[in-house]
């Protein structure tokens, strides 16, 4: 039984959970029922998250490129997710390490680029090197590889998602969704022990820092608010040792050697590790000077991290008040990230929410466990009607108006998918365009927050000032991503307006990342966009089927022939070899599903409100009897 | 813009019971979540995207007084917005002044007894405009001149609004 399971080469492709982490990542599945993850031949599910470009043009992932890390620091990329979607001259790059940026040419996309050896690498390309080792490793296991989740920081902006997004698709997977970290170790642990309530998720890992709070109620997972700060984790902890050896070692680090920062850095996450513990840790000093020896307490480490423990706090005062609650009101606090094993981390948290955190799934791994359950849920293998996850937007979205100064489109904590529209108008007589900034960030002024992008809607005949009628839609999906939109309405003007990221690489960079890296020899790239065509295919034709046999009574005269029809030509398509075939008769079938999908969506629409409307007639009795109103409290803080 | 009341299938009012609402909401998010549809073909995905979105978009609405008064304004063609609203009558002023003085004197003294105070004070006014708003919006039903003259009401909320945001920012300063 088992030999057949290995060798079945018609595997179903299977949906599998990806948490591409600071430190290390791994990849889940549910395996009977159950989320599980993948372990290498060596029995370790944790990926270092490291990357070495080799001198033969060969790329190394994981433990063995970490052996490499101390010989070759610049070629061995460790850390790379707090590079994602920045800029190349963001302060993070300015952090000790030991890395050599290269800054973007006139034209080029502003993003990080580490100069390796005699090539540029962007930290898409170096996630996507990651996220290849973890593909593999899910095909050794399973054969076939579906969908694929891949997690985020909760309080990853729309630049750092996109790249996120974009390093999954470099690396041939089939992203289903973007999951928020935190929200998924709550799936993990909801699904597992069945638990209702409200509860804080605090999440600090190798390099991102979120703190959720959420309500689960028999399957929904509703995020209340979500807070955090994507540049903080266990790499700063190490960070603050380095400094820590660098004094003891009577060393200036600032005039250290790539290699030396790089043992440095090691040598403060060894010692990090065993405070966990034991309360006094002595090394060998890295640097090899006099004194040949160092010593490092464990109330010398906490004094060294208080503050970052600080920063943490008021990212979850803040949640709380988003939320709308305080910590006695709070059922639980779940530890999720290696950072949290660290004892002075615990104690904080303990008491700043009052209470013992949970930590019972191993905080490493249940990240990626509760994505894997996603995955499993998407892909249709789970019980879907019974979990719901309703997310928020981490940061408000915006446009910069006159003064520099931003008009909020969307607030953070706005549930997802989220649309939202304003209105402008012309500044000047006769301008005949709008350039349009949109921004993200809680400050006042555009120039404080991050820039995602800009554009300019042209085309509009001279009007007075005052006169044009500008309406801008934001739209978030699931993923947490925006798109915007613009419309003049007196013109009815509707340009496709180009969105060019400020920090990231437009989708022509990417498709070209593509064919350079299947260009290195690795696949085929019509092989590629087959199994792509092949799985969308599979996966439409399977749920068309589905529709079409759960709800004939919404099929019109001669419908069901139809798609049928479509269906036949689509499996026929299937077996060719054609990926363009193949996708016409998808859009084929798409078209002949259109009216039937719109009644199916209507029905569902009026089946919750009708259900409701039952419960509605049983609470306006309540309501006579004095039960509060919606008017029973002012103005409420965002609870929902 | 698309009308909330009924994308949530309620009646076009003030006083809305949001408890029932909010389960609403989350049955219409059930139905209609991304996350249901990933099988499903670009055009389902998309329309039902859509579709979520204004669910979402509905029941923010609806939930935030303010935004709830602004919907059945334009709901019934009055222009709202604060630039196109009437301007507040000196007396509402003048008590509001005197509100935001004890406000910014006890913020001076950090004297948190005291924000808390004045910030119960204002947010039982709130309270009561929002019943004048109930009042008007049934009263007003169908009839635009006497809606046009219950929006100074709520530029009354506003007002209060924007007082208990500093409440708060003052309480979470000395947080």
């Amino acid at each position: 039984m088992t030999l057949l399971e290995i060798f079945d080469p018609k595997a179903p492709p299977r949906a599998i959970g990806i948490d591409l982490g600071t430190t290390n990542s791994l990849v889940a599945y549910v395996k009977n029922d159950r989320p599980t993850a993948i372990e290498d031949c060596n029995q370790r599910a944790l990926l270092p998250s490291a990357v070495h470009y080799g001198d033969r043009g060969e790329v190394v992932v994981g433990q063995d490129a970490l052996l490499r890390a101390a010989e070759h620091p610049r070629e061995t990329i460790v850390s790379v997710k707090r590079f994602m979607g920045r800029g190349a001259d963001d302060p993070e790059t300015r952090r000790l390490g030991p890395y050599a940026f290269t800054a973007p040419k006139e034209g080029d996309a502003n993003v990080v680029r580490f100069k390796v050896r005699d090539r540029l690498v962007t930290p898409v390309e170096v996630s996507a090197e990651i996220l290849r080792a973890l593909k593999r490793l899910a095909e050794d296991e399973l054969r076939s590889v579906g969908g694929a989740v891949i997690t985020v920081p909760a309080y990853f902006d729309d630049a750092q998602r996109q790249a996120t997004k974009d390093a999954g698709r470099l690396a041939g997977l089939d992203v289903l969704r973007l999951l928020n970290e935190p929200t998924a170790a709550a799936l993990a642990y909801g699904l597992e022990k069945k638990q209702n309530g409200q509860f804080a998720v605090y999440d600090l890992g190798g390099g991102t820092f979120d703190v959720t709070i959420l309500l689960l109620d028999d399957g929904v997972f509703q995020v209340k608010s979500t807070g955090g700060d994507s540049a903080l984790g266990g790499d700063d902890m190490d960070r603050a040792l380095a400094e820590e050896i660098f004094r003891l070692a009577k060393r200036d680090a600032a005039s250290a050697s790539p290699g030396e920062v790089r043992v440095v850095l090691d040598v403060a996450r060894q010692v990090k590790h065993g405070l966990t513990d034991v309360v006094e840790v002595q090394v060998e000093n890295p640097l090899g000077n006099e004194p040949a020896s160092l010593v490092v307490t464990r109330a010398r480490f906490e004094e060294l991290v208080q503050a970052l423990l600080e920063r943490t706090g008021v990212a979850c005062k803040r949640a709380l008040r988003d939320a709308g609650t305080k910590p006695e009101d709070l059922d639980g606090v779940i530890l999720v990230g290696g950072s949290t094993r660290v004892p002075a981390v615990r104690a904080y948290v303990a008491k700043m929410f009052g209470k013992e955190p949970l930590a019972d799934i191993d905080p490493d791994e249940v990240v990626a466990l509760g994505a894997a359950l996603q995955a499993n849920l998407l892909a249709g293998d789970g019980d879907t009607d019974d979990v719901l996850l309703l997310d928020v937007t981490p940061l408000s979205l915006g446009i910069e108006v006159g003064g520099g100064v931003v008009d909020r489109i969307l607030p953070r904590n706005t549930t997802t998918p989220a649309a939202a529209r304003a209105k402008y108008t012309t500044q000047e007589d006769k301008q005949t365009g709008f350039e349009i900034h949109v921004v993200q960030g809680e400050r006042e002024l555009a120039a404080d927050c991050r820039s995602l992008a800009r554009f300019t809607l042209k085309g509009i005949p001279p009007m007075a000032a005052g006169m044009a009628r500008l309406e801008v839609t934001f739209r978030v999906d699931a993923d947490g991503l925006l798109s915007v939109h613009a419309k003049e309405d007196r013109t009815g003007i509707e340009q496709t307006v180009e969105v060019k990221p400020s920090y990231g690489l437009d989708d022509d960079t990417v498709e070209q990342m593509l064919i350079d890296a299947i260009d290195h020899g690795e696949e085929d790239l019509l092989a590629r966009r087959l199994a792509e065509a092949r799985l969308e295919a599979h996966r439409i034709g399977t749920s068309t089927k589905k529709s079409v046999e759960g709800d004939p009574e919404l099929l019109v005269a001669g419908e069901r022939e139809r798609i049928l029809a479509a269906l036949t030509a689509l499996d026929e398509a299937m077996t060719g070899s054609d990926p363009r075939k193949i996708q016409l008769r998808i859009d084929d079938l798409d078209a002949s599903t259109k009216a039937f999908a719109e009644r199916r969506m209507n029905r569902a629409i009026a089946q919750a409100i009708e259900g409701q409307k039952l419960e509605s007639v049983e609470r306006t009795v309540e309501h006579a009897k004095g039960v509060e109103l919606a008017h029973g409290s002012p103005l409420p803080p965002a609870s929902s | 813009m698309n009308d909330p009341f009924e994308m949530l299938g309620v009646e076009r009012r003030f006083d809305l019971d949001l408890k029932v609402l909010e389960k609403t909401h989350r049955e219409l998010s059930r139905a209609l979540h991304p996350d249901k549809f990933v099988q499903a073909g670009v055009s389902e995905r998309r329309a039902v995207l859509e579709k979520a979105a204004s669910v979402n978009e509905a029941w923010r609405t609806v939930r935030d007084p303010i935004a709830r008064a602004e919907a059945l304004f334009r709901l019934a063609g009055i222009e709202v917005g604060e630039d196109k609203e009437p301007k507040a009558s000196p007396a509402f002023l003048m008590e509001v002044m005197d509100e935001r003085e004890a406000l910014s004197d006890a913020r001076a003294a950090k004297d948190l007894v005291k924000v808390h105070a004045v910030g119960a004070t204002m947010a039982k006014r709130a309270s009561e405009t929002e019943q004048k708003l109930t009042a008007g919006f049934a009263a007003g039903r169908g009839d635009t001149a006497t809606l046009q003259k219950l929006v100074p009401v709520l530029g009354e909320l506003r007002f209060y609004k924007r007082f208990l945001d500093e409440v708060s920012a003052i309480e979470e300063e000395n947080d």
